[in-house]
């Protein structure tokens, strides 16, 4: 082995390289957003569209690169927290809204779910397969333990969230542009619910009371399924 | 230290949501235990105090790196969903397209007809 590829191991090796790996596509993204932007060009999506190849020429494993970037992965927990801060700021509309933010919720909910679960049961997927699909809209740790709980498969479950947070950053807010959603409430509660943390992020780009609205959504569609379907499997599985 | 100070509040209320929940709440996410705290303890104090808002608007700019890792992980299902990849694809797909319009549209007209209401 000769010096250059040992130093180039060597830099590989340092538990720096995947964080500054990350970064650097990050702001990379970040550019490129900026010059364009282009919802295809958000920082999240080029950032996977790059990391994702160079993780398969580096010869690592997903398993791998998380542990490597967990003290990033780690700050996910307190950034959670402080989305209690615009939920405070916007408490009076919150609760100005309440009715409309409840009908939404129950009905959006249910909507996604069943929609789901239809169209992969009609295109043939198993029972296992439609329990891990049915919490998709989820924020990862909550789907993670409903699919679980319901007998589905929770690191595929992440997986379909995952899948759903990259339509949210590609497709949410022009959804909303082309079917002429303006208010930021109403667009902030369609990020949250639909695309769990990523459509929050999104709308707080937008704006902090569609951010506000967003982090509800999430928390709410979150807190409600967790507690109501496995009722609704239970009940279901006795008829 | 506005920036330290603030972090270690919404350390503490993390903190606090991961005690919860492993007493009380397992269903809930420990974050999400420690996010209605926070709301909480503003309701209480009243007010926003500066150490706390530097931290949260600092950490929710970095909101979409922070998640970059985990999203990555997508990388990881190719093989387990190849069999059944038409149905996922699609039933994730469409469900995603029309309920984001859906729920945007409910939500606009409920708002707009209680401020009707409102109005007179």
């Amino acid at each position: 082995m000769n010096a250059l590829s040992m130093a180039w191991s060597a830099v590989v090796a340092h538990p720096l390289f995947l964080i500054g790996l990350t970064l650097g596509v990050y702001q990379l993204g970040q550019a490129l957003y900026e010059r364009t932007r282009m919802a295809l060009l958000h920082p999240l999506i080029v950032a996977i569209t790059l990391l994702i190849p160079a993780l398969w020429l580096l010869g690592l494993e997903y398993p791998a690169y998380r542990d490597a970037v967990f003290p990033l992965t780690m700050l996910l927990a307190p950034a959670t927290v402080a989305l209690g801060v615009p939920l405070y700021h916007n408490m009076r509309r919150i609760r100005q809204y309440f009715w409309p933010v409840m009908i939404t919720l129950m009905v959006g909910g249910v909507f996604v779910t069943v929609v789901t679960l239809l169209l992969a049961w009609l295109l043939g997927a198993d029972f296992a397969m439609l329990m891990t699909l049915a919490p998709k809209s989820l924020t990862t740790p909550i789907a993670m333990a409903v699919a679980e709980q319901v007998g589905g498969i929770a690191a595929l479950a992440a997986g379909f969230v995952m899948y759903t947070a990259v339509l949210g950053a590609l497709m949410g807010p022009w959804l909303l542009n082309v079917t002429g959603v303006t208010e930021p409430s109403a667009r902030g509660m369609a990020l949250g619910l639909a695309a769990h943390a990523v459509g929050t992020s999104r709308a707080l780009e937008e704006g902090d009371e569609t951010g506000a609205f967003a982090a509800l959504a999430m928390s709410l569609m979150g807190i409600v399924t967790a507690l109501l379907l496995p009722v609704c499997v239970a009940f279901w599985m006795m008829l | 230290m506005l920036l330290i100070r603030g972090l270690s509040w919404l350390i503490l209320f993390q903190l606090i949501g991961t005690a919860l929940n492993v007493l009380f709440l397992p269903f809930l996410p420990s974050a999400i235990i420690g996010m209605v705290l926070l709301v909480v303890f503003l309701r209480f104090r009243g007010r926003v105090s500066d150490s706390i808002e530097t931290a949260s608007s600092g950490l929710l700019r970095f909101l979409p790196l922070l998640l970059t890792p985990p999203a990555t992980g997508i990388m990881m299902y190719g093989s387990e969903i190849a069999a059944d990849a038409a149905a996922i694809l699609v039933s994730l797909t469409v469900s995603f397209i029309l309920v984001v319009p859906l729920v945007g549209h409910l939500m606009q007209y409920l708002i707009k007809r209680q401020l009707r209401k409102e109005g007179v």
